[in-house]
């Protein structure tokens, strides 16, 4: 294959899975929701697209539509799990994202059981090269990548971002103090799915392939990593996170191809990504990048009268 | 004008066979400072949750402003204007001073999660009279050198003063104050009700839970003295401490 194309087409796995693990800093490095169930809203996107793509609607409505249907799961979640928290809610998350998938698997009506069926790719253009094919991709990732950082961006600088980072830190007392538990955790968990399903309706129409054996548990656990390594409660963490998760993972698909180990890289793979988190957790919990702090026009109020004070 | 601002009726909260509070009924009135004291375990802190709306009562009702308020969840009653300060500080350990302060302001636009993304002009006018407002409260509370500082790193008599800081950014009309002089030094409990003292000439009403006896008679216009889950004693201060009763309720005899 050409080497090029192998680079090109880790810049866009990069740009799909930021897109996952930035909804996931939202929910879990901000909100303090611990979804391990990820998987199941990219699925819920990736479906979406690949049968709605197939009735002739347009790319950008069925990337649409995988996001909408995937906040609404995600919204609905919310709703019985409302009391749980963190342990038990990430169980729920957990099974919720098994049962999705034995659902889709076993259900043939709905995407060809485990057979998967193909998903038509957004823009093709006929007789181009892989490369230029891939640049397109590319494109497509990267802009919407782009909304979707600058959406959490602005939210998280927010006093709406204070909020759920108050909520965060302790339910009790943001209650006590006039925040609405149940409104903001179902708003982060549709919000967070939406982007979500956006990353899964562009996986499958990338891949051009889906099938139930993608949606493992293990993508989640793949998602996590990104955002304990990067930094919760960081977007540009969720980002590095990504962006190194991604390099070690795709480089270790090459490696299979050009090298013989006594071990399968891939597996390989899983057992450094275990002893990754392990470390990361022991000896720097916060991340790469601390936790970013609320910038509002706050801030630079505070600064500013201190530097009138100095002056004086 | 004096109104009734809280009135509590007949109300009881029992936990198994145990009555924390037992038939209470007491009023507050606006544009004064209310006392209640009473020794460790006798059901102040109970009677406050359950105004607050973290219990809900078994027996009773309260009426905030002329509303019955025993149904309501704690965001309800605090978008009321019914605030309250913990005794022990339930602070938001990661997040910054100035944070933990702003964060308590009742109204703010950007608290939704449409505002906080498309009309960033309307909260951020709001925002800017809030960190002013914050300022003021953290010079009065002598942390105002801390405010980026997380409130984790604060010391427990620094957390104690965040906490009715925080109370004060919400634009209560009624603040209810667990313990606000416990744990700092006497110098700085005096202090404190002093600030309080200012904000009820401006018109805030106070009800205060206080051990330090000696600070909290200075200030408060009236004392409702409470043991085992009942009011025994209320009057001014002064008639208060003439009143056996209540020395045999403090020191036994």
């Amino acid at each position: 294959m050409d080497p090029l194309v192998y680079v090109l087409d880790l810049v866009v796995f990069i740009g799909i899975f930021s897109i996952v693990s930035l909804s996931l800093n939202l929910e879990f490095g901000f909100a303090g929701l611990a979804n391990f169930g990820k998987v199941a809203f990219v699925l819920v996107g990736a479906y979406t697209y690949a049968i709605l793509s197939q009735i002739g609607i347009p790319f950008y409505l069925c990337l649409i539509a995988g996001a909408s249907i995937s906040a609404i799961v995600g919204f609905l979640v919310s709703l019985p799990t409302l009391k749980l928290r963190a342990d038990y809610l990430a169980i729920v998350f957990l099974t919720v994202g098994e049962i999705l998938r034995l659902i889709v698997k076993s259900e043939d009506w709905i995407g060809g059981g485990v057979w998967g069926m193909t998903v038509s790719p957004a823009i093709s253009l006929a007789g181009i090269s892989a490369r230029i094919d891939t640049l397109v991709n590319i494109g497509l990732v990267y802009f919407c990548l782009f909304i979707c950082f600058l959406v959490v961006q602005l939210l998280t600088n927010s006093p709406y971002g204070r909020v759920i980072r108050a909520i965060r830190e302790d339910e009790v007392a943001a209650e006590a103090l006039g925040k609405d538990r149940a409104k903001y955790r179902g708003q982060m968990l549709a919000l967070g799915s939406a982007i979500a399903g956006l990353g899964g309706g562009l996986y499958a129409q990338y891949l051009q392939f889906i099938d139930p054996y993608m949606f493992m548990p293990m993508l989640t656990f793949t998602v996590w990593i990104m955002v304990l390594l990067g930094g919760p409660a960081n977007n540009w963490g969720a980002l590095l996170g990504a962006g190194l998760v991604m390099l070690f993972d795709r480089g270790a698909n090459v490696a299979k191809d050009y090298v013989t180990l006594a071990i399968d890289p891939s597996n390989l793979q899983y057992i450094m990504f275990g002893a990754l988190i392990i470390l990361v957790l022991l000896y720097r919990p916060q991340g790469l990048l601390r936790e970013s702090q609320v910038k509002t026009k706050a801030m630079e109020i505070v600064r500013r009268g201190r530097d009138a004070v100095k002056n004086k | 004008m004096e109104e009734t601002l809280l009135r509590i009726s007949e109300v009881s909260k029992h936990f198994g066979g145990v009555y924390a509070v037992n038939g209470v009924s007491l009023d507050i009135k606006s544009g004064s400072i209310w006392g209640l004291v009473g020794p460790n375990g006798s059901g102040k802190t109970t009677l406050f949750n359950t105004v607050l709306g973290l219990f809900r009562p078994d027996e009773g009702t309260i009426y905030f402003d002329g509303r019955c308020i025993s149904n309501l969840a704690p965001h309800e009653i605090y978008a009321l204007g019914l605030v309250n300060a913990f005794q022990l500080p339930r602070l938001f350990p990661g997040l910054s001073v100035l944070d933990n302060m702003l964060v308590a302001a009742r109204g703010h636009q950007g608290d939704r999660l449409l505002n906080s993304l498309f009309l960033r002009k309307s909260w951020q006018r709001q925002e800017a009279e809030l960190a002013d407002k914050a300022v003021e409260a953290l010079e009065l509370l002598q942390l105002e050198h801390l405010a980026f500082s997380q409130a984790g790193e604060l010391s427990g008599g620094q957390r104690k003063l965040l906490e009715v800081g925080r109370g004060l950014m919400a634009s209560p009309t009624l603040l209810l104050l667990d313990e606000p002089a416990a744990g700092v030094n006497p110098k700085l409990g005096r202090r404190i009700f002093e600030g309080i003292e200012d904000l009820r000439r401006k018109g805030l009403s106070f009800f205060i839970i206080e051990h330090r006896l000696e600070i909290l008679f200075d200030f408060a216009h009236w004392v409702y003295v409470m043991d085992k889950g009942k009011i025994v004693v209320q009057g001014k201060p002064e008639e208060v401490v003439e009143n056996p009763a209540f020395y045999q309720v403090y020191l036994g005899e």
